[in-house]
Formats: C-alpha cells, sequence, structure tokens
C-alpha cells in the first residue's frame, strides 16, 4: 500500500496489527486515546480483540494473564496510567513475559496537563515498579518511526522475553504525518511453547510450563536477579540505537535531544550552521540502553566545548548524559515541561549563550 | 472559479481530516476577497493543533476569532462558550465554525440546535481519502450519518481535502478531487470547494475542475516548522463591505 496520512495513535495501533498482535487491552487517556479510538475500528475487521478495562490497574493484569498464555498482547496510556500499570509491569518482567507498552506522556507529576512532556523519563529507564528489572525504552521522533518501532518492539519483547516501552510525548501521538507500512508481517512466530502456560496438551507437551514472579528462597531469587541481570547486559550490547546529524564538522556545543524536542533540536542545528555556527545532535533511538559510548565519543572530538541536554523535563536525560559525559566535558541541560514545546530560537540562544560562556 | 460562501459555515468531519487548517484557508482566501469573516474554534474534544495557534495571523488579517474561555484552551472538557450562541444569532458576512472530529467532536452542535436552526446555514463535510476509514466512498458515507445523528443537522455539501501534508503530490490531489466528485455525485450533494497545496494548483490543474480550488498555505505545524506565510499583514487594500 502506499502512503497515508495519520495521527501517531492511529500509527501505533494499525502498526500493532501489522506485527500481527491482535490483543488490546487499555484505558482510554489523553493524549493517547486515538489509539483505542482507532483500534476499537480495527480490530474486529480482523479478528482481532481491544477490551477496555475498568482500569490500569486491571488492564496491567490483563496483559500479564494474556501474556502469560502465549498471546501476543500491547496496551497504551499516558502518565498517570502507566504509574497505575507500574506494579504489573514489575510482575511482568519478574516474570518473563513479553509484553509491549506505549507511553504518550503528558505533563506531570500528578494530574499534570495533557500536552506533550518528556518527564517520565526516569520512570520508563529506571524503574517506575519496584524491583531489580528494566524496560528496553524505545524513543521515536516521527510518526513512521513510531510505527516502526512498534513494529520492531513485539519481537524484541519476545526475543529477551521482556517487556518493551515505546515512549513518545503527546505530540507523537498527536501529530499528522505520511505513513508507509509494510505489505506483509515483518514479525517471526513466537517461540511461546518453550515458556507460556499455554496448556501442555495444546503444545503437544509433557513439559510444565510455569508462570511466576515469587521466589521465596534467597538463591533462588538471587538467581532470578542474576538471570534477569544477563539480559539487561545483553541489551546494552546489542540494542543501543541513535541517530547523529551534523556530527561530521568541528561543531563546539554536542546537543543530546530524543523524540520530538530532537526536531526543534535538528531545525535549530541547520538555522544556526547556517549563520555560521557549528552545532552537533546526538538523539538517543534507545533511553534504556543508553548511547553511552556514543555520547562519550561524540563529547570528546576537541572542537566540542561543552555538551547540552534538552528535554521537556527538568533534568531527568541529563544524569545519563553525564554518566556518558564522565566529567570530560561541561554537561548542561535546559528545558521546559508545562507542554509548550521550546521553539527552534529558543534552543539556538541557549546554544549561543553556551559559547559565550554565559550558561 | 470562485469560491462564493457567504453566511454561516459549519466544517464537519472526521479527527483529522483537515477540519481545522480548512476553516483556517478558508478564512483567510474570503477575507482577501473583501468579506468580512469570523471564525470559532467549536473544538471541545482535544487541544492540540488547533486555530488558536493561528490566531495571531488570523487577527493582523482583521478576522475575529472566537476561541473557548482561556482558563479552559488547555483542558479536554466539554465547555461551550455561551458567546457562540450570540455569534451564530448575529452573523458577520461569513461565520465559519469549526467542529471537532467525528461524531464525538460535532454532538456540540446538537447543543446549539436550536439556534442553527434558526440562523440556516450550510453544513461542510471535509474528506480527506488519504486517511484510515475515509478512504472509500461508503467510509465517507458512515462517518457522514454518524456526524449528522450526533450534531442533528444535515451534511449540505462537501469540501475535498486530500493531501499527505509536506509529501503530496499533484497525482494525489486530482485522484482525490475524483474521488470526492463522484462522491458528492452518488450522494446528490454539492461540491463546494477542493483544497489543493497553493504550490501545487498550476500543476493539478484547477482551471478545469467543476468546483472552485482552495489553495491551503498550512498553519497548523509542529513547533519545528515554520507556518506558511498568508501574505501582508494588515488588512489595507482589500475591499470592504
Amino acid at each position: 500500500m502506499g502512503k497515508i496520512l495519520m495521527k501517531g495513535n492511529e500509527a501505533i495501533g494499525e502498526a500493532a496489527i501489522r506485527a500481527g498482535c491482535l490483543n488490546y487491552f487499555a484505558y482510554p487517556i489523553t493524549p493517547q486515546s486515538e489509539v483505542a479510538e482507532y483500534l476499537a475500528k480495527r480490530m474486529p475487521e480482523v479478528g482481532g480483540v481491544f477490551l477496555q478495562g475498568e482500569s490500569e490497574v486491571a488492564v496491567g493484569y490483563m496483559l500479564f494473564g494474556a501474556a502469560g498464555a502465549g498471546e501476543r498482547v500491547f496496551t497504551t496510556s499516558s502518565s498517570p496510567g502507566i504509574s497505575l500499570m507500574s506494579e504489573a509491569i514489575s510482575y511482568i518482567a519478574a516474570a518473563q513475559l513479553p509484553v509491549v507498552f506505549v507511553n504518550i506522556i503528558r505533563g506531570g507529576p500528578g494530574l499534570g496537563g495533557i500536552l506533550p512532556s518528556q518527564g517520565d523519563y526516569f520512570q520508563a529507564t529506571k524503574g517506575g515498579g519496584h524491583g531489580d528489572y528494566r524496560l528496553l525504552v524505545l524513543a521515536p521522533a516521527s510518526v513512521q518511526e513510531t510505527a516502526e518501532m512498534v513494529m520492531m518492539a513485539f519481537p524484541l519483547a519476545e526475543k529477551y522475553r521482556n517487556p518493551v516501552m515505546i515512549l513518545g510525548d503527546g505530540l507523537i501521538g498527536q501529530m499528522m504525518e505520511p505513513v508507509e507500512f509494510p505489505d506483509h508481517l515483518r514479525t517471526a512466530p513466537s517461540d511461546k511453547n518453550a515458556w507460556a502456560s499455554n496448556g501442555m496438551a495444546t503444545r503437544g507437551s509433557r513439559q510444565r510450563n510455569l508462570v511466576k514472579s515469587l521466589f521465596l528462597d534467597p538463591e533462588a531469587l538471587n538467581n532470578q536477579n542474576l538471570l534477569l541481570k544477563s539480559k539487561y547486559d545483553r541489551m546494552r550490547r546489542e540494542e543501543v540505537r541513535y541517530e547523529t546529524y551534523n556530527l561530521d564538522g568541528d561543531y563546539r556545543v554536542l546537543i543530546v535531544s530524543y523524540g520530538t524536542m530532537s526536531r526543534v533540536c535538528r531545525t535549530a542545528v541547520d538555522n544556526l550552521k547556517a549563520a555560521g555556527v557549528e552545532v552537533g545532535l546526538l538523539r538517543p533511538q534507545t533511553l534504556f540502553p543508553f548511547p553511552l559510548e556514543a555520547v562519550r565519543e561524540a563529547a570528546g572530538r576537541p572542537a566540542c566545548q561543552a555538551v547540552i541536554s534538552i528535554e521537556m523535563s527538568m533534568g531527568q536525560m541529563v544524569e545519563d548524559v553525564e554518566r556518558a559525559v564522565c566529567g570530560i566535558r561541561p554537561v548542561h541541560w535546559y528545558g521546559k515541561c508545562g507542554g509548550d514545546v521550546p521553539t527552534p530560537e529558543e534552543v539556538m540562544d541557549v546554544v549561543r549563550g553556551l559559547m559565550a560562556g554565559g550558561r | 472559479m470562485q469560491i462564493a460562501l457567504k453566511g454561516l459555515v459549519i466544517i464537519v468531519g472526521n479527527y483529522g481530516s483537515g477540519k481545522t487548517e480548512v476553516a483556517i484557508n478558508l478564512a483567510v482566501h474570503r477575507r482577501r476577497a473583501g468579506v468580512s469573516v469570523r471564525l470559532a474554534d467549536l473544538d471541545l474534544v482535544n487541544p492540540y493543533f488547533r486555530t488558536r495557534e493561528a490566531r495571531g495571523v488570523l487577527g493582523r488579517l482583521g478576522i475575529e476569532v472566537v476561541l473557548p474561555p482561556a482558563r479552559y484552551l488547555n483542558a479536554d472538557l466539554p465547555i461551550l462558550d455561551p458567546a457562540v450562541a450570540g455569534l451564530i444569532r448575529q452573523p458577520s458576512e461569513l461565520t465559519i465554525l469549526d467542529a471537532g472530529g467525528d461524531d464525538v467532536g460535532a454532538t456540540v452542535l446538537s447543543a446549539l440546535h436550536h439556534v442553527l436552526a434558526e440562523a440556516g446555514g450550510q453544513v461542510l463535510q471535509v474528506v480527506n481519502p488519504l486517511r484510515p476509514f475515509t478512504d472509500t466512498h461508503a467510509g465517507c458515507r458512515r462517518i457522514r450519518r454518524e456526524i449528522e445523528a450526533a450534531a442533528r443537522l444535515k451534511v449540505t455539501g462537501l469540501v475535498g481535502n486530500a493531501n499527505l501534508i509536506d509529501d503530496t503530490e499533484p497525482a494525489q490531489v486530482i485522484e482525490g478531487y475524483r474521488f470526492v466528485k463522484a462522491l458528492a455525485e452518488e450522494s446528490g450533494l454539492p461540491l463546494v470547494f477542493v483544497t489543493v497545496p497553493h504550490h501545487l494548483a498550476a500543476a493539478c490543474g484547477v482551471e478545469d475542475w467543476v468546483c472552485p480550488a482552495l489553495p491551503i498555505r498550512r498553519q497548523l505545524v509542529p513547533p519545528w516548522i515554520r507556518p506558511a506565510d498568508l501574505g501582508p499583514d494588515s488588512s489595507n487594500g482589500l475591499k470592504t463591505s
């Protein structure tokens, strides 16, 4: 099929279907409700199921149950809804189940507001729920990339038997861009018979599969955590993704920015270049695993004087940038999180201020 | 062929069909023809990509923009300003009401039913066949029925708005024009106008169309893109009525 014009939220729904996911459980919340609206119409057309839970808490455990039975399943929500699901996310990670979560972030904390924000960076990359677990976190910057990351998220969740989160701000969900889908599914069938409690008769096996997160024996629980850690270490080796822009020249400032914020920064980089000022941009596409080495290398280039994390939050990703840069360059932060996305002009002013040594 | 719309014009359509972009560009187009124009944003469903983003430039062109009360601008609450009813009762030469998307967005019109029935006016359904659910005539008819039921109003005309935003090519505009022309013939509704990205008007052969073309200069853009230039700010040189 050719290109069509879609909201990010609609593209998320269609991409999940194209990835072979026919189970969608969710509870509506602005600014992601169009996913539910879209799939309420589309799922019946393809023989799939959209079930609205009575709350996000319920949805979290509906996902746990369906994934435990070996079904490809996903949900979408926005910040407060993800908070409510966080207990189940911890259980799902502990039980080593593949589930795809999409968080179209709104302003927080608390009820906050319904305009775009990136305030859930910590929640997605550093926990949210309890215990030593990690989510593989993908951060798209366009509607096309959102669709591709959703289609990629299912095989990644199955590869690691771990939840994968797509982290987009409200703009990702609401903006419209042309998008193109592949005609055929790109995902291989899941290896669920090796681990799902889908019935011994169903899979023609005498092997009992047990889905659980309770390990009362200290040694068993430690071993369980070591096993999970080995998966997260493998993600750090194999799944780091990022994009660079204008990193070939002698840039004096390196911007690290993700999601739609990075597109504002990209326009600022173009405008500054036209004015004779070289600025580099590195956009993490995976937030966990974070592209630590790439940021360190880009920051270490001889002409680079300073690094700045520009985010729609009050200084969250900047902590990972500092961890990457390891003190070899000064690291700064600029951000806003009320819902007004910083403009290219604001970013240009901030960068000029850095170069003048004013910050 | 020129767009001659006057009176009360209500813009409906499925969400993402381009209602607000069409309403803004229609307002500017008519203002430039010397018509006094008021534009009311009745979208109570969603605060993203709305008329308010263009209120500055519209104001400078002499177009009055009526927005929801400021303290509710960023809420997703169904609050309707009573001033809108007054606006409908005392219309300017052209009053454009930009409703929210789908049947949900059109429900607000039902609340204004008694005023709208008195005032009369046209209800235009915007169709972009490059959007999900309106890529077939059956899909366009379904959304029309849903909107008519929710709004308690009949759609009186169609507006073609085939586009892929910045990726739009002339072939898609022409194909979209044919799609909506056939839909109009089949539904017995007039094809009121069809949009075309302003720089593609010549390439699309709009002079040969059976309806007027509305050139679109995109105003609703994400923060990293500049809105298209709408020309000189003042309304000097426009003939006044």
